[in-house]
């Protein structure tokens, strides 16, 4: 519970006065409502008396004129304060979330597999401001209103003031409760049952093609139709709670109006209040009442924010600390972190790599991924990584740009531990994955990602290499082409010489090239290839791939299986000593060499 | 905004009874301001207030009418936007269903299910909300000012004026507020993007070493979006400011009009209450209308985007257009046998003969494009194992799709025969006989036991295994707690792909199906797991017509004939060594490949 609260009470603390200042504004404005029909029904009883003098008339004519005016301006000033406080927090916690979140970044993918959680996030922190514009400040203005009432009556009749507290009480805190209880628990069950029939669909959409050549698709349409209805079941339930509570709330509006229309008619019976003020009293119940009826409905969304808050609060609480082990601590003290800068400037021109007896794993219970790993890289050289998913690949490169740290043994670049870098290992590491992200700005600010101070001519000449410049020209607005509406244009080999160029301009010693080519065509994927190991001449390679196109452009060749080197070298050692890369090689080569002689022979 | 809802079924009687009920409530409201003000006026002359009793009472049960009757209206019309919403999305179901994965693949099968699940939802609250908001701005207002005009005829002029002025200054308010949304949208779609866009690309910032800085520009890009919705805010709020203001001025006017004309004495205190009570009244269904309007415009566009879907044209019916001749149903008893048997006995049964003709096939997407498929004419009887290659875009994964059915051929004819006749309806009964192997297939989220047999809902644990172990996942089952009763797919173990092809192998061997189709199976996988798959695949081969679509030409020495395509047309067949001793296409392709990278 105090941890939901992070996202929630620092804020009510921070922004007490401008909080007090909006509920002030509502509360005003709502009782407004309730004054212009005072102040009307007050001015018609007070003219029927036919005073001598229209000045008479004139206090309730300007009340009436001025509640009428203000109300309106008010509630939208304070529509207008609201918004701007709430975006106002939204920045602050947009800002927030990427904190916690920037320093896992290398592991966000792997830990929520499931649909885009990212995505989930970013808009939990949007639902974030429902709480306080739609639950927050118009229960905390009702209460305001609450209190002014009642000692407001209070002044008059301590008695009514009683029954008026009593009557807006049901309307403000007993019913939302009872609604809450009634309601809460069929809530969470529709919610649930709603998540189920999400993933139901997905099944059915995506595993189309299996439910139609099955023939099983008629009944699983039945079957889905089913589940709909047993949600649609409770849900007419939980509608026609609302509809009752409506009546309710209303049913107690028309008796706290008999209420006050007998109070009024005691009172003026006693002489205890003059005759206008009877109609006065009587129609400002409508409008009173009415700021408590739609209460019960702010207070039920209250569930809704839960979910919301709850992952929030999972990600802040993983934040802290990691998954036990491994994670290079981010900052360093300041003359550390000018070692380090040192250590990176360094590097920059020469970064041999070397796996010295490495083994890791993610924590005591699970399985090491990788195990007494020993590779030395020399600055320069050309190394593919070869091997099944859950060959402990990932972890290799993980462990490499430091942001896991070994459990045994030591992985160095130009002598440094790889963790020690920490924010610097950019300068010296760069990558290339399946999927680079492209941003939503200009063709030229991705590019420029890779060195923020690149000049126009840096990014073209960077475009240039990577063989888009002309493809880029060629758009309407060049380089200045918003990425949303070139990455339509953009085949995904283009996509990824986009990142190639960022990775030019990044301009470091050693290039991780993570399956870039995973996912395009053979010739693409050559072409690609070839534009890779041209522009990048010069720099470490380590190339993990699920092919051998290219293999005998490396110097050496890795094959990974269960956190081990089961097979190494060159591809010439390889291919003379291992009939089992002969097989492989024959896959992507079929052919050559072996069937190369049949190939002449043939023809 | 009513005429496209007169076409649901059902909606003439919900209107109706809306109607009926609207003006019974109508009757209500007046009523109870009537026996009010009387109470009121009576008071105030000095009656006694023991002389109240009856009408205060009948004040209470006009009152409490009003609001049943509004709960009845919900009542009815949440009834009825119910079962319609619920009949469109079963609509909706059947349609994505015949429209086939293909579709549901262009328009994003994120969409679909949002569309399907929370499109219906808001569908369902548009319905819900204008039923009794068309019925109430109706009947509500013009009953109401007919009463008044009854009661004080200057009264009525002032509330007829106001609402023409108060319904014009909301549309002119929202129409510049749309107007302004529509100048600024490209700023406003980046910056409310940003956010999202920071998350989705923080693994490539932290890359390139940016992630941190990157936080300072979250704040100013947040700063900046805010900037842009205030300004939006201030001219959106001005449309429920204008709708607020006129009607209390309104209420106000009348206010003092009545006060002053009793001070003279023109109007007595009866009529000038009941008046001001029902000033509200009036104005209160065009309020309401106004505060739902975001709520019914969202529903309405879901539910115009669900019609859309609805009324997507199929290509036409496959089932009519492909004249299927089902001879010899010889595949029908493999089909009864495999429930009992282990896979074993019967993947060695007798040799299904099924034979496909294709006379001159055609695939054109849109009228006027391209044709992906032009004018294929194929003879092929099965068993044999055909591969189909060519160049990306040469039309393989379109000729899968048209004899799989996920496709329907713009031209042409295509007759198999020899296949298991029955299954479902009259939509391609030969389906039943094609098992399907795509790139990547599809894992549902229940056990893998399930997932096996997800062809043969009844085949047995023991049969299962067999096909587990013939695919390579007797290892993968032996690691799992629960063996193959593991969850697997969303909602359990995600497995990778080479373990998902093994899925699809499996059911594959389970099902026996006489027909494989596979598009590009192994591509994607690492060269190990493509090199053991492929052995396992070719076992499933034997005995089945097999059609491979694929750019790995190592799979081609295994094929019994092979398929070139170029730019939708067949450009040569024939067998690996004779398509070699041709020197054309593909020999073009398997030279390309010899060769080393430049």
């Amino acid at each position: 519970m105090k941890s939901r609260e992070s996202w929630l009470a620092p804020y009510v603390a921070r922004y007490f006065w401008q909080f007090a200042i909006i509920v002030g504004l509502g509360a005003i404005a709502l009782l407004s409502a309730g004054a212009l029909m005072f102040t009307s029904g007050a001015l018609i009883s007070k003219s029927a008396l036919r005073p001598e003098n229209i000045l008479m008339v004139y206090v309730p004519i300007v009340g009436v004129r001025t509640f009428g005016i203000t109300r309106a301006v008010i509630h939208y000033i304070e529509r207008l304060t609201g918004h701007h406080v709430i975006l106002r927090i939204l920045s602050g916690m947009r800002v927030r979330l990427y904190r916690i979140l920037e320093p896992q970044a290398l592991f966000l993918s792997s830990r929520f597999r499931t649909g885009d959680l990212l995505g989930v996030l970013a808009d939990d922190v949007e639902q974030l401001q429902n709480v306080y514009l739609r639950t927050i400040f118009p229960a905390a203005a009702s209460l305001v209103i609450y209190a002014a009432i009642v000692i407001m009556l209070g002044t008059f009749d301590w008695g009514f003031a009683i029954a008026a507290a009593l009557y807006m009480g049901f309307l403000l805190i007993v019913l939302p409760c009872i609604s809450l209880l009634l309601t809460h628990r069929k809530n969470r069950a529709v919610k649930r049952e709603r998540s189920h029939l999400y993933q139901k669909l997905t099944d059915a959409v995506l595993g189309m093609a299996d439910w139609t050549l099955s023939g099983r698709h008629a009944g699983f349409i039945r079957s889905y139709e089913e589940d709909e209805a047993a949600v649609a079941r409770k849900d007419a339930g939980l509608r026609s709670w609302a509809r009752w509570r409506v009546l309710i709330g209303q049913m107690t509006v028309g008796l706290a109006v008999v209420t006050t229309l007998y109070w009024a008619g005691g009172q003026y019976e006693q002489q205890l209040l003059s005759a206008p003020m009877i109609a006065a009293f009587v129609l400002a119940v409508f409008p009173v009442m009415d700021v408590f009826l739609p209460l019960s409905d702010a207070v039920e969304r209250i569930p809704q924010y839960r979910s919301s808050y709850d992952r929030l609060h999972d990600i802040t609480a993983r934040g802290g600390g990691d998954d036990g082990n491994s994670v290079a601590a981010g900052g360093h003290s300041g003359a550390d972190s000018r070692m380090m800068k040192d250590a990176a400037a360094a590097a920059k021109g020469q970064a041999p790599i070397s796996f010295h007896n490495v083994s890791h794993r993610y924590s005591e219970a699970e399985p090491w991924t990788v195990r007494e790993l020993s590779l030395h890289i020399p600055q320069g050289h050309r190394i593919a990584v070869l091997g099944r998913s859950g060959a402990g690949k990932s972890t290799l490169l993980k462990l490499l740009q430091g942001a896991l740290i070994p459990g045994r043994g030591a992985v160095t670049i130009n002598g440094v531990s790889a963790a020690q870098y920490g924010e610097d290992i950019p300068r010296i590491v760069s990558v290339l994955n399946q999927s680079p992200h492209l941003f939503d700005t200009s063709i030229a600010h991705n590019i420029r990602l890779g060195r923020r101070d690149a000049t126009d001519e840096e990014v073209r000449q960077a475009a240039k290499a990577v063989m888009l410049d002309e493809m880029i020209q060629s758009l309407p607005l060049g380089y200045d082409t918003p990425m949303h509406e070139a990455g339509r244009r953009f085949s995904g080999g283009e996509r990824q010489r986009v990142a190639l160029a960022r990775i030019l301009l990044q301009d470091t010693p050693v290039v991780v090239l993570d399956e870039p080519t995973v996912g395009l065509d053979p010739m693409t994927e050559r072409e690609l290839l070839s534009t890779i190991f041209r522009t990048l001449e010069g720099r470490t390679l380590i190339w993990v791939t699920h092919h051998l196109v290219g293999a005998d452009q490396m110097n050496e060749i890795v094959f990974m299986d269960g956190g081990r080197i089961t097979m190494q070298g060159s591809h010439a050692e390889l291919m003379n000593h291992h009939p089992h890369y002969q097989r492989l090689y024959r896959l992507d080569r079929p052919g050559a060499p072996a069937r190369e002689k049949r190939l002449s022979e043939i023809v | 905004m009513g005429r496209s809802l007169m076409k649901y079924s059902g909606i003439r009687s919900v209107l109706l009874v809306t109607a009926v009920l609207t003006l019974l409530q109508t009757a209500a409201i007046i009523g109870a301001a009537y026996w009010l003000a009387e109470t009121i006026s009576a008071l105030f002359a000095g009656e006694p207030l023991a002389r109240q009793a009856w009408s205060m009472l009948l004040f209470l049960l006009a009152f409490a009418a009003r609001h049943v009757m509004t709960t009845l209206q919900q009542k009815a019309a949440y009834r009825f936007a119910s079962a319609t919403s619920a009949a469109m999305r079963r609509e909706l179901m059947e349609k994505l269903f015949r429209l086939g994965p293909r579709f549901s693949s262009v328009k994003g099968t994120g969409n679909l299910v949002t569309l399907a699940l929370e499109g219906v939802t808001m569908f369902r609250s548009y319905l819900e909300l204008i039923i009794p908001r068309m019925a109430g701005t109706a009947v509500i207002p013009a009953i109401v000012l007919g009463y008044v005009y009854w009661l004080d005829v200057r009264s009525g002029i002032i509330l007829t004026l106001t609402m023409p002025i108060l319904i014009v200054f909301m549309v002119l308010i929202g129409l510049a507020a749309r107007k302004g949304m529509e100048a600024q949208w490209e700023s406003y779609r980046s910056l409310s993007n940003h956010f999202v866009d920071s998350l989705r690309g923080l693994e490539t910032l932290k890359f390139l070493g940016q992630s941190r800085a990157h936080a300072s520009m979250i704040a100013r890009v947040s700063d900046k979006y805010r900037a842009a919705t205030m300004r939006t805010l201030r001219v959106a709020f001005l449309s429920s400011f204008a709708l607020d203001f006129f009607t209390m001025l309104s209420v106000a006017s009348v206010a003092v009009n009545l006060g002053l004309r009793l001070v003279n004495g023109e109007i007595m205190l009866f009529p000038a209450l009941t008046v001001l009570i029902l000033a509200p009244e009036y104005f209160l269904p065009v309020r309401m209308v106004g505060a739902d309007y975001h709520a019914t415009l969202n529903g309405k566009e879901a539910g115009e985007a669900i019609q859309a879907i609805i009324d997507e044209p199929l290509d036409d019916e496959p089932a009519r257009m492909l004249k299927q001749k089902v001879e010899t149903p010889v595949a029908e008893n493999v089909g009864s046998m495999a429930g009992a048997l282990p896979f074993a006995r019967y993947a060695a049964a007798e040799k299904p003969t099924v034979s496909l003709t294709l006379s001159s096939v055609s695939v054109q997407h849109e009228a006027e494009g391209a044709c992906s498929l032009k004018d294929i004419s194929l003879h092929i009887k099965g068993p044999a194992r055909i591969g189909i290659i060519g160049a990306s875009g040469a039309g393989k994964s379109t000729l899968i799709d048209v004899l799989s059915g996920f496709k329907t051929p713009s031209g042409g004819t295509m007759n198999w025969s020899g296949m298991p006749s029955g299954s479902e309806g009259n939509d391609g009964g030969w389906r039943s006989g094609i098992t399907y192997i795509p790139q990547q297939p599809y894992i549902f989220s229940s056990s893998l036991a399930d997932n096996i047999r997800f062809y043969m809902p009844d085949a047995s644990d023991e049969a299962v295994r067999g096909a587990a172990a013939a695919a390579g996942l007797a290892e993968l089952a032996g690691q799992l707690p629960q063996d193959i009763h593991e969850m697997i797919g969303g909602g359990g173990r995600p497995l990778s792909g080479g373990q998902a092809q093994r899925v699809a192998l499996a059911r594959a061997f389970l099902g026996g199906r006489p027909v494989v189709m596979l598009d590009e199976p192994t591509a994607h996988l690492d060269i190990e797991t493509e090199y053991e798959l492929k052995e396992q695949m070719l076992q499933l081969f034997r005995n089945k017509l097999v059609f491979l679509a694929t750019h790995r030409l190592h799979w081609m020495p295994d094929m019994d004939h092979i398929i070139v395509l170029r730019q939708g047309m067949v450009a040569e067949t024939g067998t690996h060594e004779q398509l070699l001793a041709r020197r054309g296409v593909y020999y073009e392709m398997m030279t390309a490949q010899q060769e080393g990278l430049h």
